[in-house]
């Protein structure tokens, strides 16, 4: 923790490493979501929002509370779903459908700070500064490039502020996160 | 006399040539099966079918391990894209999506027939409105990508459903897309072989394949040399215990023969008397496997691996003749001195095998006929046929080196019987005191499969949730259309249960096919064209759903109400055979397996079932009836002993007419028979249903020891020859049944090592106590 001050101020040596070692350092986080998608079949976007949970390495959860309920939990290989009602609640295994795999594997590996992880299916740029840092995730299985087209994520420090997906079909979704304090 | 004899050499070869006629035309079987029960109830009926014929059987699983992660993972790629290729294996499955399209385009081409949401209600303006805002609501979820993908072709939902029940909630851990072992030290696939389980040459080409398919993959899968592929299922077992039993067949018969001919040569030293020693035992076994082809129309395996043990019995009647003769006595006068013992001997014998006749295991009733069958020819060829081939002037066998041993346990009779009797009381305590009674409790004991392969098959089963099922419900009707129905009342009455956590989840028949009058209904409650159109669109009202979007779901409809009925044969293969596994006809009678996962609440599921008060349905528990079947077994066992025991018993007091010579007799089979009972279970060690047997043969082998004891003259030439004969005819024995008590399989190993030891000790205890009178002038 005491090298971190030192490597963020210098701006010339930050990179990759440095944003995955400092990401890699956050062992939980919590924080509140409000997340717009635009589908190709609707004439008008979903709007939902709530709270996001993640535990270090493997662990997200995302709670959404409007406009309904529901948990939507990754632990390792296994996705819950659980929705208001008990009809709604499903398992998957997220190497069964890589649609969803893939896109929750981009955004797990970079909270864990994983860059091996992320590299497995995305190529990886970085922009910006340490206080200010965009990463692109572009798929590189033709499986998941059949589904997703790019993920963006920016944040400062080692805090994310927004991830924004888009799908192959053109659907968006953008997502803006604020942070708990910790 | 001579025209006399001559006859008798003239029905011998007559009856060989037979024997011979017979075998050639007879088929050689390996189903372990034979040394299952013939099945005693219509449930256990089915359970033998799945086990032969259902799509378990079919089933091989493989494990590939001993390289890195990533490089298994291309390995079992590799592996199933060659496999792939093979007519011989309609399925295989690594967890690679490929592996499911085409079950998962049969489903869905067919959801409006298959899934049980389709009803009436669900179609109207009402039903289309309350799917339409689950799905958007699902949109916004965290299922939105996967609702997507559906949405414009069935936004009813059906597929989702069906998909969940069809394919399995529990899915196998999975690392770079292939499956793994949670450690993930090993890749799994399942493959599914054409042929049926029990067609073992067929699953045997099935294993080459997978064996070359793999070597192929290696070499294309750089760094995986030092890989290695494993194999199970119940196929794989099949085919591993028919190359077991050959194997063990062939090697000990021959090694039991060049031992038993080294042994005899020695004491004869004559390579004639040698030839003519083995006469009467090869006799013995042309005649035992013509009688088992005879009575039985086929013969197993395992019977001719017994046919060791025919050589360890029969020869001793040649040795009894070669051995007891003096010089300057012929063999005639030998037979008739020694012919009363020798015919006792067989008969009690053959009393002694004659309860296997009764058994029902079929491996253990061919084993009785071959061995009483055998046992008759041998001793007759030794009787009318020896003498006349053995040479003029026959220069008898030296007693030799055999007889002291024994004559030195006579002499010291005095204070050996004491200890005797001390062995077998202190057995009989051992035995009674045994913990935890001494019967092995668990069925597999009698499984042909070895221990590790037993757990390997375990370990895999478990990481890929193949089937491995304790309860079952079998529904029994007189039509395949009445069967599925029944199976479909079944069925709601499962989800009812599983909705209360009762049980976990179930496979049903109607599943992959329901039947004709629920497939037209559901097919009936489809409405036209014109009609959806406008439930439709006055369901999407005020909806932000994209106009003109559902024009897929409109089609799909149309299609599927002037779609054909399914039928088992327009069934897609890979639900074809899993239908084949749970509905099955057996002479006009159709039966439905319905396999439970997760039986968390035994009590209510039987309750439910009880009060569904469907005829023809039972629930069965694999675990009480494998516990029950075994409990059988054991109290057949022990009652087939006991009678044999008792036949051996009554025949000893009808010819001997003398309670303290069958005393003399039956002491040392009953010393043994304990003394041997208490080595086996010594320790923690329980004793098999084949251990009985072996006692039970104990009984019939070690008869002719203590009669030839008990019957002895006391002239000290012809008591040490004597004596000698008995030490030569036991060592073959011992030889005999002590080589398989190294073979792999229960059943040999059980028996050969019981009879071994109970043998030995029956010919050391009659020295002591039948052959130890004094025999003072």
């Amino acid at each position: 923790m005491l090298v971190e001050p030192a490597l963020a101020q210098n701006g010339g040596n930050w990179g990759i490493a440095q944003l995955m070692q400092r990401l890699h350092q956050v062992k939980s986080a919590s924080a509140q979501f409000t997340e717009r998608k635009t589908l190709h079949v609707l004439t008008e976007p979903l709007v939902s929002s709530g709270t996001l949970l993640y535990l270090a390495p493997d662990q997200v959860q995302k709670i959404t509370v409007l406009p309904k309920r529901e948990r939507f939990a990754i632990d390792g290989d296994k996705l819950t779903i659980d929705g208001e009602t008990e009809s709604r609640n499903r398992t998957l295994s997220l190497s069964e459908h890589p649609e969803i795999g893939g896109l929750v594997e981009g955004i797990r590996a970079t909270l864990a700070g994983d860059l091996p992880a992320l590299e497995r299916f995305y190529s990886v740029h970085l922009d910006g500064t340490a206080d200010d840092w965009r990463l692109l995730l572009q798929p590189t299985a033709p499986k998941l490039q059949q589904f997703l087209k790019s993920i963006r994520i920016a944040g400062s420090g080692n805090k994310i502020h927004t991830v924004e997906t888009e799908e192959a079909d053109g659907d968006r979704s953008e997502m803006s996160i604020v942070e708990d304090a910790r | 006399m001579t025209r006399w004899r001559s006859a008798a050499i003239g029905i011998w070869l007559a009856a060989l040539a037979v024997s011979i006629a017979l075998i050639a035309h007879t088929s050689l079987s390996t189903d372990m099966s034979a040394f299952l029960p013939r099945s005693p109830s219509a449930a256990q009926q089915v359970l033998v079918d799945q086990v032969r014929n259902g799509a378990v059987s079919r089933l091989i699983l493989i494990a590939v391990e001993g390289a890195p992660a990533d490089k298994l993972a291309a390995l079992s790629k590799a592996l199933a894209g060659q496999l792939r290729q093979e007519a011989e294996f309609p399925s295989v499955n690594n967890g690679e999506e490929t592996a499911f399209t085409a079950e998962r385009q049969a489903i869905w081409r067919n959801r409006y027939l298959l899934s049980p949401g389709v009803t009436p209600e669900r179609f109207t303006e009402q039903g289309l409105r309350q799917a339409l805002e689950s799905d958007l609501q699902l949109l916004g979820s965290g299922m939105g990508t996967l609702v997507k993908q559906t949405l414009a072709n069935d936004p009813t939902g059906e597929i989702l459903g069906l998909i969940d029940r069809l394919t399995g909630a529990a899915q196998p851990h999975a690392r770079d897309g292939v499956w793994f072992s949670r450690d993930e030290r090993r890749a799994i696939l399942v493959a599914q072989t054409r042929v049926a389980g029990f067609d073992i040459d067929g699953q045997q080409r099935a294993l080459t394949l997978i064996e070359a398919a793999f070597a192929a993959a290696q070499r294309d899968v750089p760094g995986t040399e030092a890989a290695r592929l494993l194999m199970t299922g119940p196929a794989v077992f099949a085919v591993r215990t028919r190359a077991t039993m050959e194997r063990d067949a062939t090697r000990f018969s021959i090694l039991a023969t060049v031992m038993v001919a080294g042994l005899l040569l020695f004491a004869y030293r004559s390579p004639r008397l040698l030839v003519l020693g083995l006469l009467p035992v090869l006799s013995g076994a042309l005649v035992g496997v013509a009688a088992v082809a005879l009575g039985f129309g086929f013969v197993h395996g395992i019977t001719l691996g017994f046919g060791v043990t025919l050589i360890g019995e029969a020869v001793d009647y040649a040795i009894y003749l070669f051995t007891q003769t003096a010089p300057g006595t012929s063999p005639d006068d030998t037979l008739r001195r020694i012919w009363p013992t020798l015919r006792l001997g067989v008969l009690t014998s053959i009393a002694g095998f004659s309860a296997m006749l009764f058994s029902s295991f079929t491996g253990f009733a061919q084993l009785g006929l071959f061995s009483i069958a055998g046992l008759i020819a041998a001793v007759s060829v030794t009787r009318w046929v020896l003498p006349a081939l053995l040479p003029r002037g026959f220069a008898a066998v030296d007693p030799g080196i055999f007889a002291p041993p024994l004559l030195l346990l006579s002499r010291h009779a005095r204070w050996l019987r004491v200890v005797i009797a001390a062995l077998t009381l202190a057995a009989a305590v051992l035995l009674l005191l045994h913990r935890g009674g001494f019967w092995q409790e668990d069925i597999s004991s009698l499984s042909p499969i070895p221990a590790a392969d037993q757990r390997l098959d375990r370990e895999l089963r478990g990481e890929v949730g193949a089937p491995d099922v304790r309860y079952l419900l079998v529904l029994a009707a007189p039509s395949e259309q009445q069967a599925l129905q029944a199976s479909e009342r079944a069925s709601r009455l499962l989800d009812g249960l599983v909705a209360q956590q009762a049980l976990a989840g179930f496979d049903a028949p109607d599943r992959y096919l329901p039947s004709e009058q629920t497939q037209a209904a559901r097919r009936a409650a489809l409405p036209d064209a014109e009609t959806l159109r406008q439930s439709l669109e006055r369901a999407l009202t005020g909806l932000p759903f994209r106009p003109d979007l559902f024009a897929p779901f409109l089609a799909d409809v149309a299609a599927a109400k002037a779609a054909p009925l399914l039928t088992r044969e327009t069934l897609p293969s890979s639900f074809a055979l899993k239908l084949a596994s749970l509905l099955l006809e057996r002479s006009g009678t159709w039966t439905a397996v319905l396999p439970l996962r997760g039986v968390a609440d035994v009590g209510r599921v039987a309750d439910a079932v009880i009060k569904l008060n469907e005829p023809g349905t039972t629930f069965v528990d694999l675990k009480t009836e494998s516990d029950r079947l075994l409990q059988t077994y054991q109290q057949e066992a022990v009652t087939l002993a006991l009678v044999g025991g008792l036949v051996v018993l009554l025949l000893l007091s009808a010819s001997l007419r003398s309670p303290r010579r069958v005393f003399a007799v039956a002491a040392p089979l009953v010393a043994a028979v304990a003394v041997t009972a208490a080595l086996l279970t010594a320790g923690d060690s329980k004793l098999s249903i084949f251990h009985l047997v072996g006692l039970l043969l104990i009984v019939a082998v070690g008869s002719n020891y203590s009669l030839f004891f008990e019957r002895q003259r006391h002239e000290d030439e012809l008591r040490a020859r004597s004596v000698a004969s008995l030490a030569l005819a036991n060592l073959c024995t011992v030889i005999g049944f002590g080589l398989l008590s190294f073979s792999g399989i229960p059943v040999l190993h059980d028996i050969g090592m019981t009879v071994a030891i109970g043998a030995l000790l029956c010919l050391a205890f009659s020295a002591v106590l039948s052959g130890g009178r004094p025999s003072k002038p």
